[in-house]
Order: C-alpha cells, then sequence, then structure tokens
C-alpha cells in the first residue's frame, strides 16, 4: 500500500505540483482494487463509480456499436488513471465499457471522495484540470492521427512510442485501437522482429 | 471420487490458464509463421499444430460449458468429480517435473490439417483462453454438477461441467508443453527488444 502510495505520488507530481497539505489529503481517499483478466468493470448505461490509479496490468475502454464492432480507444497500463473519464465526472451514464486484458491491481476513489477534495483545495482541482488538458492533449492527437495517417505509420509510431505493448496486449486489441483488421496487423507484424 | 473445494479447485484451474494467455500473448503472438510452423520431427507438432489442436477442443467445448452455466443454478462448495472425468483429466496431466505422459494418438478429427495462417490461429488460441477465464470466473456462481456435458469423441459419455473444465485445462497444459519443448528444439528463446525491419 505504502509502495502504490508513493507511484500514485509520483505521477500527481508529474501532472502538477501539488503542495504538501493537498497532496496528503489527496492520498488519503484511496483504497486497493483487484480484478482478473477480461473482467468488465464499468459497462454500458451504468455510471462510472470510480477513478482507478492502475498499479499492475493493462485495461482498455471501448465503445460497441449496434452492430457489434467494437472500438477500442485506449489503453491504460500503469502508472497511470483509469476509467470512464467523461461519465466519472460528469455522473453520467457511461456511453463506454471499461475492462481488464490482463489481472490487474488498482488504487481506486470514489466521484464523491474527489469532487469534495476538488471544491475544498482549489490546488486539487488545478491538479485535475491540468491531468484532463494533457489527457485532451492526448485526444487530440490521435484524432489526428486517425485521419492524416496511413494505418501502417499509426503502427510503426505505436511500436516506437510503446513497443512493449506487443508482449502485454492481445494483437487482436492493438489492430482493433489502430483501425485495422488482424490480417493486416499480422501481415505488418512480418516487419517486426524480436530478438 | 475425489472431492474439491468448489474455490480452490477454479483458483488452481484459473492460474493454470492465466500462465498459458501469458506465454501465448508474451511470446507465441510474437514468433514468425517459419517460428509457429516449425516441426522438431516430420512426425511431431510445432506451436501452430499444438494451438490448432487445442482450438479444435475449445469450438466444442466452451460454447457448451457457456450454456450449461447460463441455465444458472446456485453455487455449490464441494464439487465431487466422477470416476470418469477424474481418468480423463489425470491421463493428460503432465508429471510433476513437467514431463509429457504417455504418448497418446490424438483422434484423426482433432489433428491439424495444413496450416494457412499460424498467426490466425494463436489469435484465435488467446481469444479462446480469454474465453476459458470468463467461464472459469462464471463457474464461481455456478453449479459445477450438472448439467453433464458429452465428450467430443461420443454422445453416450457425459462429464459434469467441473470435470469438462478440469480435462480442458490439463488437455490444454499438456499441449502448451509440448509447443514449449517443440520451440526450445528449434530456436533459441526470444528475448525482450523488439525491433522494426524496414
Amino acid at each position: 500500500m505504502d509502495s502504490s502510495l508513493q507511484s500514485l505520488r509520483e505521477l500527481v507530481l508529474r501532472l502538477y505540483p501539488l503542495p504538501e497539505p493537498e497532496m496528503e489529503a489527496l492520498l488519503a481517499i484511496w483504497v486497493p482494487f483487484s480484478a482478473k483478466r477480461k473482467e468488465l468493470l464499468t459497462s454500458t448505461g451504468e455510471t462510472e463509480k470510480y477513478l482507478y490509479f492502475v498499479e499492475e496490468g493493462v485495461q482498455r475502454v471501448f465503445f460497441t456499436a449496434e452492430d457489434g464492432r467494437e472500438a477500442t480507444l485506449v489503453f491504460m497500463y500503469p502508472p497511470s488513471f483509469a476509467g470512464v473519464l467523461d461519465s466519472f465526472l460528469l455522473q453520467q451514464p457511461s456511453r463506454y465499457q471499461f475492462e481488464t486484458l490482463a489481472p490487474s491491481r488498482f488504487l481506486r476513489t470514489s466521484y464523491h471522495q474527489l469532487s469534495t477534495l476538488m471544491r475544498q483545495y482549489p490546488e486539487i482541482d488545478r491538479m485535475i484540470r491540468n491531468g484532463l488538458a494533457i489527457t485532451f492533449s492526448g485526444i487530440l492527437e490521435r484524432l489526428a492521427d486517425l485521419q492524416c495517417r496511413s494505418a501502417e505509420e499509426r503502427f510503426r509510431i505505436l511500436l516506437k512510442r510503446s513497443p512493449q505493448v506487443l508482449q502485454l496486449i492481445p494483437h487482436k486489441y492493438l489492430a482493433n485501437y489502430l483501425g485495422m483488421d488482424p490480417t493486416h496487423f499480422s501481415k505488418l507484424m512480418g516487419s517486426v522482429r524480436i530478438g | 471420487m475425489p472431492r474439491f473445494l468448489t474455490d480452490q479447485l477454479l483458483n488452481e484451474l484459473s492460474s493454470q490458464t492465466e500462465r498459458q494467455l501469458m506465454l501465448a500473448v508474451q511470446q507465441w503472438q510474437n514468433l514468425s509463421d517459419e517460428q509457429l510452423l516449425a516441426r522438431p520431427t516430420e512426425n511431431s507438432w510445432g506451436v501452430a499444430d499444438c494451438a490448432s489442436h487445442l482450438n479444435y477442443y475449445a469450438s466444442y467445448y466452451l460454447p457448451k460449458l457457456r450454456k450449461a452455466f447460463e441455465q444458472n443454478k446456485a453455487a455449490t462448495p464441494v464439487f465431487k468429480s466422477g470416476w470418469l472425468g477424474d481418468y480423463f483429466t489425470k491421463l493428460m496431466q503432465p508429471g510433476p517435473e513437467g514431463d509429457l505422459p504417455k504418448k497418446m494418438k490424438a483422434p484423426t478429427k482433432s489433428l491439424p490439417p495444413a496450416i494457412q495462417n499460424p498467426r490466425a490461429v494463436i489469435a484465435r488460441f488467446i481469444e479462446n483462453l480469454e474465453e476459458m477465464t470468463q467461464l472459469l470466473n462464471l463457474a464461481r456462481k455456478r453449479s459445477l454438477q450438472s448439467p453433464r456435458i458429452p465428450i467430443s469423441l461420443s454422445p453416450l459419455i457425459r462429464l459434469t461441467p467441473g470435470d469438462t473444465l478440469r480435462f480442458l485445462v490439463a488437455h490444454n497444459e499438456r499441449h502448451v508443453l509440448q509447443a514449449m519443448k517443440a520451440l526450445q528444439r528449434n530456436t533459441p528463446a526470444p528475448g525482450n527488444k523488439i525491433i522494426l525491419v524496414q
């Protein structure tokens, strides 16, 4: 628990220089939680109750269309925050699902606890705003990539930025995230050597 | 007949399945077509052959297990294995040193046909193990005693869902070990460095 709070503290400091009294108040509201592989933690229509901090494992947030097709929107792995963020912050039913792709360990906190702290401490409010701005900037970058780059370019960028995903995540989900069918992904894997 | 504490049994089957999945995700899905297809000798199986054989069993048993569990029955804290189910499971289980049990002839129907796309076979294998994981989680809230499921070789022989799970996990373990041995014989274990070739 101590070491998990330590890595949470480090992640927070990377987002925002939170002063010590606020940091202590923030670290006090988290509870350990763990899940097996392929557990659905939030389903469509359910309001996200928690903000998660990922200590171990991989998860994804995905959308399922009426015809059953899935769109993997984002992967989460340590150290990062996780959950269906829009549903959590707006406290409205989620359009997306949040599931584990490997056995996972988290710390998590509730909307009530976090929003109480955000009202009480302006610095915590700013820290959350900064964290969201960073997330938002990542989402805009991905939108631009999806429209302007070929699937093959996106594959190469992903492998340059996060090569470890090849050995962490079943390729089916990586192909889906990149917007290509698994056969195309397989072909591109022909250009990868692991040695 | 052997009796098991249901929680303990399912924990054990889950962690074995998780180890098989980790191996497939970390290593197998990243092997080249040649590595997946390589056979140690002309008549023995390589990684893709083993995975394909296991896929055949999964495609028969997993939907039947899911259907059995959908007939929602309350969980039972103790599972009683049947003598036949226990016999089939033990027949599959590798020895304590990971040595393979007596060589068996696989039923002709389940022999892997010539494999066209080894990566697709591994992707399917991973999907099946994911389904297995979900079924093992579901099993905690269901009866492992009924309804019985006919084995793939004869509709006359039926095993309880609990014995079907035990048999499947042991059968997976057997051929995963076989595949690992085939791979060791053919290639040095791949490391962690990922290189993009132009």
